[in-house]
């Protein structure tokens, strides 16, 4: 392999190394000098996991050659902090709680680093403009911008450093500011995530994906692959030992595809090689002959017979419906004044935590298969894996690795199995780090609903009866469907006392991605519903949105729809809350013409501007 | 991913091109390498190999700015980052501050030049516009049997499409020249999904001269981007501004005659909407930065669109 020479200074340390002259500078750090503080959040330059300073001048090292490096100065978040004293943005950092799972914080600090090392006085607008090329999926960039300004204060003086230090407290932890245990590794990136982690002798993992929603796999020959220079194992269907399926509810995916696909990225087939280049240069050739079969991407579409059937043994693509009844709606609605109609429908959504799916994989010498990944389920994972490879529980080991953020969607086993099958076939350990165009390609997605509500009420506001019928596009495999059914309908008619409740949750196989754990795990969706019908109904009998929902609102030891007697309910100090801290105006909702007071104010975040430095323009007068 | 075999850091205008005549038709030029490394990445170009790399931003002849004859000549080097910070441009050409700010961030504006943006294309460039306006044009320099070609063109006329441009193999873009600013305001208004680091859905470029005696337009230039395959300037807009008072009827008199700027085939009817706020903020804004306010008379029941 052709090679080229880079010198450079790198956190004051001279370094001169012969290296691929395909790497960018982001892989040059990671790979070439370990410093794994930079990340790769996207490859494409949107993130900012990967800033570094190159000659005191903040860069994206992920879209920076490492063949322009050359002769520059580097400096990564490890080097900031000297004799691992952190620096006052480090602590400010850890004060605020700014980190949480910590992957945007090495490029977070770097980015606020140069914010004030340009301008020690910045304001807020200015911070924030200067930390927009970095994501965080955490925080809502509150607590960051506190620390930034924190640190900025401390060192201009105007406030002591004693500011840095933890808050007191006495008895108790409840509303005190207590700083994360881990935030010091993060905030000087000292953290190995997995992607971050290597073993001597270890291997790259590529999969080969599915270009097809659906398809028969007619013939699969991986011979010509297993000849291409650095690879070490190609692993498919047929290398799985056990019984070959995997979900959080319903063991309905196979590792790799068996005899089918049923989306477009679904894992075909999978090298394991020397560098990530053989790897994927071996997934070219790879021979897939496919059958393209009827596909079926609508939920409803996919309800109607005839449909083409996503899974063998399952007539209706159904995976779960929850029926939940309470009362008898009938009798409701014959008690209502009004009766309100209307469909909702939500999309499905994205998790985007910035650290994309990441795994290690290895076969210690007594033949225990352990794999680090930033699984939100591990010990589900390792029963999972166990009858996978059909191996003992204990000799299956699941290590936790920190999470980039997962937010749910770091339940699914999507990758360990294929990386424990690499594994033990290559006898290596294995490393497997999805692109982010991959990670949004294979992994769940919030599922899509189409949800039909009626709502019968009284004059006077009270509910007599609600009747939710929801259809959701669950994707191509289980995943957590049959759960995120399940708690749709057990929120989904709200924090109101209601006789008479009927919801169905139809969780649908489709081959669409799946669908599958996010934040609220299906409730957002129906609340979407409930909650929008509320104001509507409120507009429809005159009453304000607040007082419409404290006449139906639980009250302590209230028994909800699925028969849970609830001991407190803080719903009516919840809605006190709520208005008080938003200045309500009280009113109909639709009563109060094209302008309202309650709008803007103390307490409200100004929206963002841009070019608060431009409007400075001292330095053109001064020239 | 973007392979490459060799990667090459020539210091002068010679030198790079005696590696164009190296490795004829295996090598490619990269400056600051933010829509290179990009497009090589799954869902775009995939896994793209190119032999050679020549990468041009330390080519000494491609730096620095100077002002000559009523026209700025740009170095091809030059980068957004520059419009923000440094004083001689932010004189002279004040438009591009504020379309460096809204491109991308600070740190891809670090290392993206201009000459890069329009050697792109993109009908999104946010470059592009501003270029236009001014009267912009390119140099773009070759070297045969050892003697070296130059040839100015428009940016108008460089940009054929979407990705489309005028530029020969083995040419460079060496400098970018345009108008001469100094005492305009200007004004650039953009929209996208989100603040930083976004393509424009719509954006619009804008600098005028006002006669104050008379409180009158002098002069006016108005271009757009991201509505249609190339960024183009309203000519017959400005036309109809120059000689006209400094009121805000005046300029609202031209939202509705910019629809047909409008040739995306997506979201038109939202291009449609916020070009003709941008039209009339952008002239606003340009008149602001100016001190100069137009006569306003308020209008009622209109219902008006902000980005």
């Amino acid at each position: 392999m052709p090679k080229i020479t880079i010198q450079t200074t790198v956190n004051g340390r001279s370094v001169s190394k012969d290296v691929d002259p395909s790497l960018r500078l982001l892989d040059f750090l990671r790979e070439e000098l370990y410093l794994t503080g930079a990340k790769e959040g996207c490859g494409a330059g949107e993130c900012g996991t990967c800033s570094v300073f190159v000659d005191g001048v903040l860069m994206k090292s992920c879209l920076m050659p490492a063949g322009k490096a050359q002769g520059t100065t580097i400096e990564t978040v490890e080097g900031l902090a000297e004799r691992n004293r952190l620096t006052v943005l480090q602590q400010a950092f850890h004060k605020t709680g700014a980190s949480q799972c910590g992957y945007c914080i090495p490029g977070m600090v770097m980015a606020a680093t140069s914010c004030l090392r340009g301008n020690p006085h910045a304001s807020l607008d200015e911070i924030k403009e200067h930390l927009g090329g970095n994501i965080c999926r955490c925080t809502g960039y509150s607590k960051i911008f506190e620390a930034v300004e924190l640190a900025r204060d401390v060192l201009n003086g105007s406030v002591p450093a004693t500011a840095l230090q933890e808050d007191a407290f006495k008895d108790s932890f409840l509303g005190a500011n207590v700083r994360r245990l881990d935030a010091p590794s993060k905030v000087t990136g000292a953290l190995k995530y997995a992607g971050d982690m290597t073993m001597p002798g270890m291997l790259h993992l590529q999969v080969l994906r599915s270009p097809h929603a659906h398809a028969r796999i007619v013939s699969l020959d991986t011979s010509e692959a297993e000849r291409m220079p650095g690879v070490e194992a190609v692993v498919t269907s047929a290398d799985v030992p056990g019984v070959d399926g995997y979900g959080v509810f319903i063991h309905d995916q196979p590792v790799l595809a068996r005899g089918k696909v049923r989306f477009v990225g679904d894992a075909v087939a999978a090298i394991a090689a020397e560098t990530v280049a053989q790897a994927r240069d071996a997934l070219e050739k790879i021979k897939v002959v496919y059958e393209e079969l009827p596909a079926v991407f609508d939920a409803e579409e996919a309800m109607k017979p005839g449909a083409p059937l996503v899974h063998e043994g399952n007539t209706d693509n159904i995976c779960q419906h929850i029926p939940i009844r309470k009362g008898n709606i009938e009798d409701g609605f014959a008690k209502a004044d009004v009766i309100l109609e209307e469909t909702f429908r939500t999309q499905r959504v994205e998790h985007a935590y910035l650290e994309p799916e990441a795994g290690l994989a290895y076969v210690e010498p007594d033949g225990t298969v352990t794999i680090h990944s930033p699984s939100q389920n591990i010990t589900h994972h390792r029963h999972m894996l166990a009858h996978i490879l059909a191996m003992p529980i204990n000799k299956v080991r699941m290590i936790m690795s920190p999470v980039g953020g997962g937010f749910g969607g770091k339940e699914d086993m999507i990758y360990q199995g294929i990386l424990a099958l690499a594994a033990i076939k290559s006898r290596r350990p294995v490393r497997y780090v999805f692109t982010r165009e991959e990670s949004i390609l294979v992994s769940a997605k919030r599922h899509p609903f189409v949800m039909r509500l009626r709502m019968g009420l009284t004059k006077d506001g009270r509910i007599t009866a609600t009747h939710m019928h929801s259809i959701s596009d669950g994707g191509a495999y289980a995943l957590s469907t049959p759960g995120v059914m399940r708690k749709h309908c057990i929120l989904g008619a709200g924090p109101y006392e209601i006789d008479n409740v009927r919801i169905d949750a139809y969780g649908i196989y489709t081959n669409n991605t799946p669908s599958g754990a996010f934040r609220t795990f299906g409730a957002m969706q129906s609340l979407f519903a409930t909650e929008s019908m509320m104001d509507m109904a409120a507009e429809k009998l005159g009453l304000d949105p607040f007082e419409i929902r404290r006449i139906n609102a639980m009250r302590d030891g209230a028994v909800t729809h699925t028969q849970q007697k609830l001991g407190s309910v803080s719903m009516l100090q919840v809605l006190d809350t709520l208005e008080k801290g938003s200045r309500w105006q009280p009113g109909v909702p639709n009563g109060r013409g094209a302008t309202r007071d309650d709008l803007g104010g103390p307490g409200t975040r100004a929206p963002c501007t841009l070019g608060v430095r431009l409007r400075d323009t001292s330095d053109v007068a001064a020239e | 991913m973007l392979r490459c075999d060799d990667y090459y850091l020539p210091a002068t205008l010679d030198e790079a091109f005696d590696l164009i005549e190296r490795f004829p038709g295996e090598h490619r030029i990269i400056a600051g390498g933010t829509d290179l490394l990009p497009w090589a990445r799954e869902g775009r170009a995939g896994d793209v190999h190119i032999p050679v790399l020549i990468d041009i931003s330390r080519v000494a002849e491609m730096r620095g700015q100077k002002a000559q004859d009523g026209r700025i000549r740009l170095g091809a080097n030059t980068t957004f980052a520059e419009f923000l910070k440094d004083p001689f441009l932010k004189r002279h050409l004040p438009v591009m501050a504020h379309a460096a700010i809204w491109f991308a961030d600070d740190q891809l504006r670090a290392a993206a030049t201009l000459a890069g943006n329009l050697v792109n294309g993109s009908p999104a460039g946010d470059g592009i516009p501003p270029m236009v306006a001014m009267e912009g044009s390119v140099v773009l320099e070759s070297r045969k049997d050892g003697k070296r070609h130059t040839r100015t063109v428009p940016v108008a006329d460089f940009i054929q499409g979407p990705g489309k441009t005028l530029l020969e193999p083995g040419e460079l873009m060496t400098a970018i020249e345009c108008d001469d600013m100094e005492g305009w305001g200007s004004a650039f208004e953009k929209v996208g999904h989100r603040r930083s680091l976004v393509i424009s859905t719509c954006c619009v470029a804008a600098l005028v001269k006002v006669d104050w005696a008379t409180r009158r337009f002098a002069d006016v230039r108005l271009a757009i981007g991201a509505v249609g395959p190339v960024p183009c300037r309203a000519k017959e807009l400005e036309q109809s501004l120059i000689g006209q008072p400094v009121t805000a009827e005046t300029i609202r008199s031209l939202s509705d005659r910019t629809a047909g700027f409008v040739r995306s085939r997506s979201r038109q009817e939202y291009r449609r909407k916020v070009l003709a706020s941008f039209v009339e903020r952008a002239l606003g804004d340009a008149l602001d930065e100016l001190g100069i306010a137009p006569v306003s008379q308020p209008v009622h029941g209109e219902e008006r669109l902000h980005a």
